[in-house]
């Protein structure tokens, strides 16, 4: 890569197949509780964040894509899944998603989307009663525990041989 | 399929591609902010809820699948990369999102797990200052916005976009 400028923020998917950078500051933080980000997520509400496509790169690995509807394509990992960004057909524009940032906790929403579909549990997720995953698991179960993600930083290579 | 039980729930990912029945009502709902899940996702939280895998069956295709760890494989749709799928390694039961069923509406969560990883800003979401899909946007982009997903029911054939 050519690319001089400095990263403002990295993120990639879970087995770390496919990653990204941006170059300037995303605007339009938020969540997106349509039907459509509901199932492309597989989740409640969607994270989503722009950033302009000049601003924005693919520093490793190419998306799965496919077109959710005449004018936007979901892009995701092909090899682990992860939900990745949604684009305009015009090019102009990357939405991606928050949860696959390096630190998630950088970018905060700002706005809910597409309450018209928001799950009515949605809210209520927030007060429910809670556990660690350690103090959730098994201890035999822990033992066997190997994470296989992907670091949340930019690796020189991946997987480490 | 020779099943001749009636499904509980039906769901599937955003294409329909991949489509799943599932013949008992489901087992511990709950919301995972583990980091492995928000990865999984692309974002703040993953909801699933559990069934024995005699209870469910996948009814149109097949999920990719990928090893998170040693002990977990996550399963999604190679085609559209809707998040499907959670499996202990060996276990009877599995995990499927919430909101890859028809009706996310059916199954709510009722515990959290994974809160050393849950993100700052998770607690006010439910504060956003929001809107409707239909307020937002213009009615060019609207009218340009047909939906490829598959619809929220079982269907006899379905063509993949």
């Amino acid at each position: 890569m050519n690319e001089r400028r400095k990263p403002v923020l990295t993120g990639g998917c879970q087995c770390g197949a496919v990653r990204y950078v941006l170059y300037a500051p995303p605007h339009n933080p938020h969540v997106c509780h349509c039907r459509m980000c509901q199932k492309a997520f597989g989740a409640a509400y969607a994270p989503l964040a722009n950033s302009a496509a000049a601003d924005f790169a693919w520093t490793r690995g190419t998306p799965g894509t496919w077109m959710s509807s005449p004018v936007g394509q979901r892009s995701f990992c092909a090899t682990c899944g992860t939900p990745l960004a949604v684009s305009d057909t015009d090019g102009a524009t990357i939405t991606f998603s928050i949860g696959s940032l390096d630190d998630p906790s950088a970018v905060v929403p700002e706005k809910a989307f597409g309450t018209e579909s928001k799950v009515a549990w949605a809210d209520a997720v927030a007060d429910l009663p809670g556990e660690t995953t350690e103090s959730d698991t098994p201890p035999e179960r822990m033992a066997l525990y190997r994470s296989r993600q992907h670091p949340d930083h930019d690796t020189d290579s991946w997987p480490p041989k | 399929m020779n099943e001749t039980r009636k499904p509980v729930l039906t769901g599937g990912c955003q294409c329909g591609a991949v489509r799943y029945a599932l013949y008992r009502t489901p087992a511990n709902p709950h919301i995972c902010h583990c980091r492995m899940c928000q990865k999984a996702v692309g974002g703040p939280f993953a909801a699933y809820a559990a069934i024995m895998e005699r209870d469910f069956a996948w009814t149109r295709g097949e999920p990719a699948s990928f090893e998170s760890s040693t002990i977990v494989t996550r399963g999604f749709c190679r085609d559209c990369g809707t998040p499907l799928l959670f499996r202990f390694a060996g276990d009877r039961w599995l995990g499927f999102t919430l909101a890859s069923l028809d009706d996310p509406e059916q199954v709510v969560p009722t515990q959290a797990v994974g809160l050393e990883s849950r993100l700052s800003w998770f607690e006010g979401l439910h504060d956003l200052p929001h809107s409707r899909a239909d307020e937002e946007l213009t009615p060019e982009r609207a009218a340009a916005m047909a939906s490829h997903q598959h619809p929220d029911h079982d269907t006899d054939t379905w063509l993949l976009r």
